[in-house]
């Protein structure tokens, strides 16, 4: 018993120094790297214009969900997301300051790929297989540690000047 | 910078290894799926107090547990489809275990009909978007198919079924010969939604004008503006009249009203007169005026 605790302690320990280290590496580049597969997609086709505003867009989002999960504050949701997403997030936050809960993300990046844009050009679906690990602590106890590939089916619509994420659907990284 | 990404994930992985291996996963059994907004309970092992953790896609629960006993997680508790995971901690540590919820029965659509005004006889025009959800706007991933029901004033109703990818099902179709409204149902198991869209006339066809001479100069007069397809051009729009002579070029833009456009023009000496309507170009005429 002794010698499982102390190994939970230099496991606890060890993840940490990692994760600070890779957070401050993050602050340095900022956003998380974002990279956007949109062969085969339809039925319309994609300008390279809005590929990059998709990718920059998604990674805005992402940066910002990670701030907003580690610090409880879903004004850091700020407009990057809309809609269903918004709403569930914002929930979700609500929920994690009522329970001292907070959750640390370590975003490594995002392979987007793009499975449909309405022709009407108001709708795009992309499903993101992210790096990402996550570690959930219940004040400063951690509870939860998540290395494993997420994947996400993602609906963004497009607004005045940006992409909005309407709809962040996590599933297992087997489905296809 | 790569190298450094990939020793994190491989140091990151082989941690995570480690934890798994002291968590305490077989204290918590959990379903592998279940369908959102339907109730189930978790078994738990051993004895004493816990804490028991549940995080969703957008909720948190955290609550005291005996363990050994089983916990029950109500509809509400799983009304968002997504990942979850459970976790249970006690003073011998946590255990955790991560379970899918998929959306439920289709419930709901969202239709979209674009665009809301369409020239006849135009293909692939008509483009029906639909987007399916279950009673909580869980995206429904699972296979089911979307019905679209067509009618317009052209002919017989007809059917097109869709099988929905990702949720989403979508078709797209011609316009046909007459203007006038179509009506397109979206419908799944007991949900119908309809749209309904305008069918407008195409641009000009054989577009004519005449001219009749009297004491001002000129009234030009269209025939009946149709389409190549013999629908009239509505009320309202724009047909133009240039007028050519020793004054120089003039046009007069005079809108279609009871199916012609009509224009009143001074003439000095012979003119030249064309008429258009958008990218269509009439007849011309020469018209001998007053010197």
């Amino acid at each position: 018993m002794i010698l499982l605790r102390a190994f939970r302690l230099v496991h606890a320990v060890v993840l940490t120094m990692m994760l600070c280290a890779a957070a401050s590496a993050q602050s340095a580049s900022n956003l998380p790297h974002v990279t956007l597969n949109a062969d085969n997609l339809g039925p319309r086709p994609i300008e390279q214009v809005t590929g990059a505003n998709i990718a920059r867009n998604y990674a805005v989002a992402w940066e910002a969900l990670t701030k907003a999960l580690e610090q409880n504050r879903a004004a850091l949701l700020k407009e990057q997301f809309i809609g269903f997403a918004k709403d569930r997030l914002t929930q979700r936050i609500a929920d994690q300051t009522r329970t001292g809960i907070h959750v640390r993300v370590v975003d490594q990046g995002h392979r987007l790929k793009a499975v449909f844009y309405s022709l009407d050009g108001a709708a795009m679906q992309l499903i993101d297989e992210a790096q990402i690990q996550t570690q959930v602590y219940d004040g400063s106890k951690l509870i939860y540690s998540d290395t494993a590939p997420h994947q996400y089916l993602v609906l963004m619509t497009p607004g005045a000047d940006r992409w909005y994420v309407r709809s962040l659907e996590s599933s297992p990284s087997s489905t296809p | 910078m790569a190298c450094r990404s990939t020793a994190w994930t491989v140091a990151l992985l082989a941690t995570s290894v480690l934890f798994g291996a002291y968590g305490f996963a077989s204290d918590l059994h959990v379903p592998f799926s279940v369908n959102a907004g339907q109730g189930f309970s978790i078994s738990t092992e051993g004895s004493g107090d816990g804490t028991f953790y549940l995080l969703g896609p957008g909720n948190v629960i955290k609550r005291p547990v005996k363990l050994g006993a089983e916990i029950s997680i109500t509809s509400d508790d799983v009304a968002n489809s997504g990942q979850y995971q459970a976790i249970l901690c006690s003073s011998q540590g946590c255990a955790a275990a991560t379970f899918q919820v998929h959306a439920g029965d289709p419930a709901r659509l969202s239709f979209f009909l674009h665009p809301s005004r369409v020239p006849v006889s135009t293909p692939d025009a008509i483009v029906a978007t639909a987007f399916v959800f279950d009673r909580y706007y869980n995206p429904v991933l699972q296979t089911t198919k979307v019905e679209f029901q067509i009618s317009s004033g052209a002919g017989a109703d007809t059917t097109r079924t869709i099988p929905v990818q990702r949720g989403v099902a979508w078709m797209r179709i011609g316009s046909s010969n007459k203007a006038g409204p179509v009506r397109i149902v979206a419908s799944v198991a007991d949900i119908r939604e309809p749209r309904v869209i305008q069918q407008v006339a195409a641009e000009a066809c054989s577009l004519r004008m005449k001219a009749t001479p009297n004491a001002k100069g000129a009234l030009l007069e269209t025939d009946p503006v149709r389409d190549c397809s013999g629908n009239p051009l509505p009320d309202g729009t724009i047909v133009s009249f240039t007028k050519t002579d020793t004054t120089g070029k003039t046009t007069v833009d005079a809108p279609i009203k009871k199916g012609v456009a009509r224009a009143q023009v001074e003439l000095k000496g012979h003119s030249q007169i064309s008429v258009a309507c958008g990218v269509v170009l009439g007849n011309e005429i020469s018209v001998a005026g007053k010197t």
